[in-house]
C-alpha cells in the first residue's frame, strides 16, 4: 500500500511537471486502426508495389473489378459487370452509374481508360506494371460507361488481376483532376471515388480520412473519420487496443492468446496465405544424385510432417488444413470438394509410412540436404513453421543443414540460374489469391521465375507436362473445361511432392469490442482497407 | 589559429568523402530494394522495370558519380521508398526525435548527479553499492524490455498515460524514461569516478581547511569540475542518440530518425540510409569540430601540436 502510494506520489509529480492528462482514448466518432506497416505510404496508387497499401489506398480509391465479400475472390466494383468477347482477345467492362470522385466530377471509362495507362506508365513502379504491358494491347473507351481492353493473346485471369483480390492495379484514378494538377499536386491532394476522403498523411506515422457524406455503392462509413497509425512493435498495439487508444490492431498468432486474456476479440481472415516447403532445381545435372529426386523420398517427407500440432501450437490455432499448393476454399476454376478430400488424405500425419517409403527408396538409415529457412514479409511466423518441418523431420532420420536467413537475402537466390539452391529445400509462401494457376506458371512453367521443374534449356518430362498443362489452362475459355484442366495441372504438382502446403494462414487482428462493432473480414483478405465502411459502431452491432 | 581551423575542416571534408564511399559499398553489399518491392512471383521483366525506374539498371560505378555528384549539390537523391527527396525525409523526422532526446538526457541528469554524488561520498558504503546496483540494471535492462513494462503498468494497469506515439505532454513521459534509464547508469559512474578524483585534488583540502562545510566543498567546488567530463559525454550521447533511439522509437511508435534508419536498412533504401548516415556524420563531425576549435582556442599547445 505504502509502495502504491509513493508510486502514485511520484508519477502525480512528473504528470504535473509535464502537464499530462490521463491516455486518452479515441473519440467515438473516430476509427483507429494500428498497423504494423504502412508500406511506402505514399498517395499514388503507381507508387506502392506490396500488398500494405491494399491498408491505406483502398479507402480512397475503388477497384475497377471488386470483391466477392462473402465468399472471397473477386465480385463487383467500378465495373459491375464485364463480359470476354468471343475470340477471348477483349474484355468489355460496363461501369456503375452515378459514381462520382471526391471532387464531385463523374467516374467514366476515359478515368479508368487513364488510370490503367498511368499503372503502365515510366514512372509507375507499381508491380503489376510490366505484367498489365504484356498483357494490354489497347484500350477503348466505348462510351462513358463503358470500356474495353484488348489483351494480347486470350489472358483468361485478365479481369481477377484488377480486383484487390488479386492485385492492386485496378485502381481508378481521376483523370481531369491529375491532369490539372499534376503527379505531385496528386500525391500531395489525392483525390479517389472511396467511401473515405484523404485528409492527411504523416509520414512513418499516421493517415488521415473523412468519411463521404453520401450513399456509396461500398457503403457508407458508420464512422465520420478513420485514421490509421503505424505502430511497428506488436506490444504496443495490443496496448493500444486494450486500453481504447485504437479500436483494431493487426496482430500475429503468437498474440491471439494474450489478445484474448486482455477482453479484446480476435477477427480472423482465412486463407491469407499458405506456407509451403519447396524444392530447387532438382532437374539440373549437378542435383541428379540427390536422393531428393527420388518421388518416394519427397513424398515420405510429407508424410513425416504433423501439420495439426504446427496448427495447433506454432500458430496457436489460427491456422487451417491447407489445400493442395497456392489453392484455397475460396478459389475459382477448381474442383474445391475433390481437392479437399485429396489434402485431408495425402497431407496427413503418418511416420510409419514415411520411414517405410524412406527404406523402399533406400535411405532408411537417413539422409542430409540443405534446408533455407525464411519469412517472407509479413509472415514472421514462416522460421518457426520451418523450425518445426525440420524437427518432424528428423523424427524420420531426415537431416537438414539449416539456414535461416531474412528475407532480402532469400529472394535474389531463387532467380536466374539459383545456384545456392540447386538441390536444397527452402520455405516459401503463397498469398490467398482467387485463382491458383498464375502462381503455378510463376513456380513450374519452364519460363516462370522459380521454374521448379525445369528451364526452356533443360526441361525433362515433368517439366514438358507441366507447360502443355499450363498451356490448357490459360487456352481455355470454357468455364467447366478450364475447371478441369486447372485441376490436371494441380493434380500434376501435387503428385510430383516439389512444393507441399503446410497449412493455411489466417490474418489476425484484435478488436476492443467497446470502440467498433462486430464486422466480418473479406476471406482471403488481411487488409481491412476494403473493409472498414462496412465496419458498425459498438452500439448498432454488438459482438457475440 | 586560421591554418589550424582550415586545416581541420580539410580533414572534416575528406573524412565524409572517404565515409560516403564506404555507405555506399556497405548499403549495396546488403542486398538489393527491389527484393523487397516486388511481389513473390514478378518475373525478370517486372524486376528489370524496376530497376530501370529506380536508376539501380546503370552500373555502379556511375552510380557512385551520380551519389557523389548530387552529394556535392547537397541533394542525396530520392528515397526508394517514399519517393521523396532522402534530405527531406530526414529534416521531417529530425525534429521529432529532438523533442524528446533533451527530456530524456535531462531526466537523466537529474537523476544521474545526485546519484553519483552520493556513490562518491559515501564510497564503499551500501549506498555506494546501491548506486552501482542501479547503474548496472540501467546498462543491463533492455530499453525494449523496459518500454513494454511501462507500457503494461502506467498504460494497461494504471490507465494514466498514453501507451504510445507523440501527442501532448504525457505522451513524452514513458519514451524519455526509457530512453533516460539507459543514460542514467553511464552518466552516474563518470560523476562517481570524476568527483573521486576531484575530491583528492589540493584546493579540495585547502577548502575543507578553511572551514567550509561538507555540502559547499562537494556541491559547489568538487561537483563543478567533476561535471566537465561528464558534459563532454553529454554531447556525444546526444549525437549518438540522434539515429541510436532505435529501440525506444520502434517501441513507442515515435516517427523519429532512429526509427527512420532502420526502416531504411530493412527496405534496403540506399538513398535513404546514405543520406541518414552522411547527415549525421555531418552533425558529428560539426560538433567535433567547434569542441576542437574550442580547445585551440582555449589551449595553444592544440594548434601548434
Amino acid at each position: 500500500m505504502r509502495i502504491r502510494s509513493l508510486l502514485g506520489l511520484a508519477l502525480s509529480g512528473l504528470l504535473i511537471a509535464v502537464g499530462a492528462s490521463a491516455a486518452p482514448a479515441a473519440d467515438k466518432d473516430t476509427l483507429v486502426i494500428v498497423l504494423d506497416t504502412l508500406g511506402a505510404q505514399v498517395m499514388d496508387p503507381i507508387m506502392d508495389t506490396r500488398a500494405p497499401h491494399a491498408h491505406y489506398h483502398a479507402p480512397v480509391w475503388d477497384s475497377l473489378v471488386g470483391f466477392d465479400l462473402e465468399k472471397g475472390g473477386i465480385g463487383p466494383g467500378v465495373a459491375e459487370r464485364w463480359e470476354l468477347a468471343a475470340d477471348g482477345k477483349s474484355w468489355t467492362f460496363h461501369l456503375r452509374k452515378g459514381q462520382r470522385f471526391h471532387n464531385g466530377d463523374p467516374l467514366t471509362a476515359h478515368d479508368v481508360k487513364f488510370s490503367l495507362e498511368r499503372v503502365m506508365s515510366p514512372e509507375s513502379i507499381s508491380s503489376g506494371a510490366a505484367a498489365l504491358k504484356r498483357a494490354v494491347d489497347r484500350i477503348e473507351v466505348v462510351d462513358d460507361l463503358t470500356v474495353r481492353v484488348h489483351t494480347r493473346g486470350v489472358i483468361p485471369q485478365f479481369a481477377a488481376s484488377l480486383s484487390r483480390a488479386v492485385f492492386m492495379e485496378g485502381s481508378v484514378m481521376p483523370k481531369k483532376y491529375i491532369e490539372t494538377v499534376g503527379a505531385k499536386g496528386f500525391r500531395e491532394k489525392p483525390i479517389g471515388s472511396g467511401p473515405w476522403k484523404f485528409v492527411r498523411s504523416v509520414p512513418g506515422d499516421r493517415i488521415e480520412y473523412e468519411a463521404v457524406t453520401y450513399l456509396h455503392w461500398r457503403g457508407t462509413p458508420q464512422f465520420k473519420r478513420l485514421t490509421l497509425l503505424l505502430v511497428p512493435e506488436q506490444s504496443t498495439r495490443l496496448a493500444m487496443v486494450r486500453t481504447g487508444e485504437a479500436a483494431i490492431g493487426s496482430i500475429g498468432p503468437e498474440a491471439v492468446k494474450e489478445a484474448r486474456a486482455g477482453g479484446m476479440k480476435i477477427v480472423s481472415v482465412p486463407g491469407t496465405m499458405q506456407a509451403v516447403y519447396q524444392f530447387w532445381g532438382l532437374y539440373r545435372p549437378e542435383a541428379k544424385a540427390s536422393p531428393l529426386n527420388d518421388v518416394r523420398v519427397r513424398e515420405a517427407l510429407s508424410l513425416a510432417i504433423d501439420r495439426q500440432q504446427i496448427i495447433d501450437h506454432v500458430m496457436g490455432k489460427e491456422a487451417r488444413w491447407p489445400m493442395p499448393f497456392a489453392s484455397f476454399r475460396y478459389s475459382s476454376d477448381m474442383t474445391i470438394a475433390r481437392w479437399d478430400d485429396w489434402s485431408r488424405t495425402a497431407l496427413r500425419y503418418d511416420p510409419a509410412r514415411a520411414k517405410q517409403l524412406l527404406a523402399e527408396a533406400g535411405h532408411g538409415g537417413g539422409l542430409r540436404f540443405t534446408f533455407w529457412n525464411t519469412a517472407l514479409p509479413g509472415t514472421p511466423f514462416m522460421v518457426p513453421i520451418g523450425e518445426a518441418v525440420a524437427g518432424f523431420w528428423e523424427k524420420v532420420g531426415v537431416k537438414v543443414e539449416m539456414k535461416t536467413v531474412e528475407w532480402g537475402a532469400f529472394d535474389p537466390m531463387g532467380r536466374g540460374e539459383q545456384k545456392g539452391l540447386v538441390g536444397a529445400a527452402s520455405m516459401y509462401r503463397t498469398a490467398g489469391r482467387p485463382e491458383p494457376i498464375p502462381r503455378y506458371a510463376g513456380a513450374f512453367v519452364s519460363t516462370g521465375v522459380q521454374h521448379l521443374f525445369g528451364d526452356p534449356q533443360n526441361c525433362p518430362a515433368l517439366c514438358q507436362d507441366a507447360d502443355k498443362a499450363y498451356e490448357a489452362v490459360v487456352a481455355e475459355r470454357n468455364d467447366a473445361k478450364r475447371t478441369a484442366a486447372t485441376d490436371r495441372m494441380i493434380e500434376l504438382v501435387a503428385k510430383s511432392w516439389i512444393a507441399v502446403p503446410i497449412l493455411e494462414g489466417m490474418g489476425t487482428w484484435a478488436v476492443n469490442p467497446k470502440a467498433v462493432g462486430f464486422f466480418k473480414p473479406i476471406p482471403g483478405r488481411h487488409e481491412f482497407g476494403d473493409v472498414t465502411e462496412r465496419m458498425p459502431r459498438p452500439e448498432q452491432r454488438p459482438w457475440p | 589559429m586560421q591554418r589550424y581551423i582550415l586545416r581541420r575542416v580539410v580533414q572534416s571534408v575528406a573524412l565524409l568523402f572517404v565515409l560516403a564511399l564506404i555507405i555506399f559499398a556497405l548499403a549495396r553489399v546488403s542486398g538489393n530494394p527491389a527484393d523487397l518491392l516486388l511481389r513473390e512471383d514478378a518475373t525478370q521483366e517486372d524486376r528489370a522495370h524496376l530497376l530501370r525506374v529506380l536508376g539501380l539498371d546503370r552500373p555502379v560505378h556511375e552510380q557512385l558519380y551520380l551519389f557523389l555528384a548530387g552529394a556535392l549539390r547537397g541533394d542525396l537523391g530520392e528515397s526508394i521508398r517514399y519517393r521523396k527527396p532522402a534530405v527531406e525525409v530526414f529534416f521531417e523526422r529530425l525534429p521529432n526525435t529532438l523533442k524528446l532526446l533533451p527530456l530524456a538526457m535531462v531526466g537523466a541528469l537529474v537523476i544521474a548527479i545526485p546519484l553519483g554524488v552520493l556513490a562518491a561520498v559515501y564510497r564503499g558504503t551500501f549506498v555506494d553499492r546501491a548506486s552501482g546496483a542501479i547503474a548496472v540494471l540501467g546498462l543491463a535492462t533492455p530499453s525494449f524490455w523496459l518500454g513494454i513494462v511501462l507500457i503494461y503498468i502506467f498504460s494497461i494497469k494504471l490507465g494514466v498515460l498514453p501507451s504510445s506515439r507523440m501527442g501532448g505532454p504525457s505522451h513524452y513521459v514513458l519514451p524519455a524514461i526509457t530512453l533516460g534509464l539507459f543514460l542514467v547508469a553511464g552518466m552516474m559512474r563518470l560523476v562517481r569516478s570524476s568527483l573521486l578524483e576531484v575530491m583528492g585534488s589540493e584546493f579540495v583540502k585547502l577548502a575543507r581547511i578553511k572551514g567550509l562545510s561538507q555540502t559547499v566543498v562537494i556541491w559547489k567546488h568538487c561537483l563543478s569540475n567533476a561535471l566537465i567530463p561528464v558534459t563532454t559525454l553529454f554531447g556525444v550521447y546526444f549525437a549518438l542518440l540522434i539515429t541510436g533511439a532505435i529501440v525506444t522509437e520502434t517501441v513507442f511508435a515515435w516517427p523519429g530518425v532512429g526509427r527512420l534508419t532502420y526502416e531504411a536498412v530493412i527496405f534496403r533504401d540506399y538513398p535513404m540510409l546514405q543520406a541518414v548516415i552522411l547527415l549525421k556524420a555531418i552533425l558529428v563531425l560539426g560538433v567535433n569540430l567547434s569542441v576542437d576549435i574550442l580547445y585551440a582556442y582555449l589551449d595553444p599547445r592544440v594548434r601548434y601540436a
